[in-house]
């Protein structure tokens, strides 16, 4: 299973195997990584997933969706170049190794 | 043999023991009684849930689908359609967007507990869920004074289903025809006078410049009543119900109300009042052993994936300390509830007053008569009596 590493506001670091397909906000929610909320349970319609992706993985992601792209203004911490919504990635091998940093606050 | 009957009383009554055989014994079952595939495992749902390009929308998603929603509605269409039609509503969905009701809600709420005036016993359905609830969604879509029990009595027929038959029956199929029409007559209103609500924004949309179909106008605004009438106050009776039994827990929300938000979750995880939506196969699936065809419908069991033992610790266990992240009472994925940031504020509102004036309270009678629906659980009246 491929595996991501998630890095908490205060420095805690989780790495968890993610099924293929489950998204970076279910890895989260599931194995105790308090960083996320993930409010609307997925459907990109909150914004309290938000998370800075690793520089090394930026480019592997799948693009921004329009629906993301709006709901990323809505986010409570800064919106920077790496930013994106947890619920929007799905794992794949090609993201094995991924790291990713949360950010103090979701809402 | 196993039999599982999303039809029968038995099953509205209390579904949990079937669905834990379902989990352990039969995790891709094949239910004779609905014509379909039964996921019960939390993993085989979110799987299903992630994947919509195998596990469709788009030929329904009640388990007894209505004539003509397939395909016109949130709920029943597939990205990107899907996505264009959900980024139209949204945003008016948000819980930001949504402080704008806590006032109007907490005053609806005072007004229906006044009006119980401090009598010891009541049905909690009929008197305050069900009233709040409409206040709530007919102000949320600036619909007309009128007609307002009419409108709820249809929403909670539509979603229901015969136990005999195992289908909608006539009066099922009649409510919802009364509501697709008052959906239409609304419609036309609006037309001519848009208003700056939620509904005037969306039947005034445009996608690339078309505006919609009509049938998607009239099914969504059918399905976004009955969803928000039938759905919260379903729930907030389910709410009402498990604080009855918990006195524990309830007690301690009277004491501390700012853990209502920690109950209302681990309600919807222990026994969330939407139980069972569907998908259909869009190319052949082998899971757990079974082949699954092409066209073969998929039965989601979002109760039972919340009571799952591989996934929640004592799940049998109603614990407000738990915060059960990750639970299924919204389902998930693409078609995660749309209302859901609208029924936490809702309910936390509900009973932050309820609680408020009715502190010690406990189910009247021993058994509860529950809404027949292969999708949804909730009672159809809760008779309670303040101590
Ligand atoms: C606590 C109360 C509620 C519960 C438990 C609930 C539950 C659900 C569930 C489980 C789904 C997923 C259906 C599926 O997987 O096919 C859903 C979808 C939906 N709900 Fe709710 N709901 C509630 C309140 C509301 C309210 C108040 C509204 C509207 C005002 C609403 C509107 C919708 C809509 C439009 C969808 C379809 C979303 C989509 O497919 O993108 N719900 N709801």
């Amino acid at each position: 299973m491929p595996k991501v590493t998630y890095i908490e506001h205060d420095g805690r670091r989780f790495e968890v195997d993610l099924p293929e397909g489950w998204s970076l906000m279910q890895g989260a929610l599931l194995n105790g990584v308090t960083g996320i909320e993930g409010e609307c349970g997925g459907s990109c319609g909150c914004a309290t997933c938000h998370l800075y992706v690793d520089e090394a993985f930026v480019d592997r992601l799948p693009e921004i969706a329009e629906a993301e792209d709006e709901m990323l203004d809505c986010t409570v911490a800064q919106r920077e170049a790496n930013s994106r919504l947890g619920c929007q990635i799905k794992m794949t091998p090609d993201l094995d190794g991924l790291v990713v940093r949360l950010p103090e606050e979701q809402s | 043999m196993f039999r599982f009957d999303p039809y029968s009383p038995a099953n509205d009554a209390d579904p949990f023991d079937a669905y834990k055989t379902l989990r352990d014994e039969y995790p891709a079952f094949w239910c004779e009684e609905a014509g379909m595939w039964v996921y019960s495992r939390y993993d085989d749902i979110i799987a299903a849930l992630n994947d919509w390009q195998t596990y469709s929308s788009a030929k329904g998603n009640l388990v007894d689908e209505l004539p003509n929603r397939a395909g016109a509605t949130l709920g029943t269409t597939d990205p990107p359609r899907h996505d264009r039609l959900r980024a139209l509503i949204q945003k008016a969905m948000t819980k930001r967007a949504l402080d704008v009701i806590v006032e109007p809600t907490r005053g609806m709420c005072k007004k229906h507990l006044d009006a119980l005036d401090g009598r010891k016993s009541f049905d909690f359905v009929a008197e305050y869920s069900s009233k709040v609830t409409v206040d709530l969604l007919f102000d949320l879509f600036a619909m007309p004074e009128s007609g307002r029990q009419t409108v709820r009595d249809n929403a909670v027929l539509m979603v229901q289903t015969d136990p005999v038959t195992r289908q909608k029956g006539p009066e099922h199929i009649g409510a919802y025809e009364w509501m697709a029409k008052y959906a239409n007559e609304l419609i036309a209103e609006r037309k001519k006078a848009p208003g700056e609500d939620l509904l005037s924004n969306f039947i005034t949309a445009e996608i690339d410049g078309e505006s919609l179909a009509d049938r998607e106008i009239q099914m969504t605004v059918t399905t976004l009543i009955m969803a928000g009438v039938e759905s919260l106050s379903g729930f907030l009776s389910m709410m009402a119900y498990n604080l009855a039994e918990q006195h524990d827990a309830r007690r301690a929300l009277v004491a501390d109300p700012s853990l209502i938000p920690d109950a209302i979750e681990e309600s919807l995880r222990f026994n969330t009042s939407a139980q069972r939506f569907r998908r259909c196969l869009t190319r052949d699936v082998e899971n757990h052993g079974q082949i699954m065809k092409e066209g073969d419908f998929i039965m989601l069991v979002y109760g039972s994936g919340n009571r799952d033992e591989r996934r929640f610790a004592n799940p049998d266990v109603f614990d407000i300390a738990r915060k059960p992240r990750g639970h299924l009472g919204f389902g998930g994925g693409v078609h995660a509830c749309l209302g859901g940031a609208l029924a936490r504020v809702a309910t936390k509102i509900a009973f932050e007053e309820f609680l408020g004036r009715y502190p010690e309270f406990e189910r009247v009678g021993e058994t509860t008569k529950w809404v027949p629906s292969s999708n949804f659980r909730s009672p159809m009246k809760l008779d309670l009596a303040a101590a």
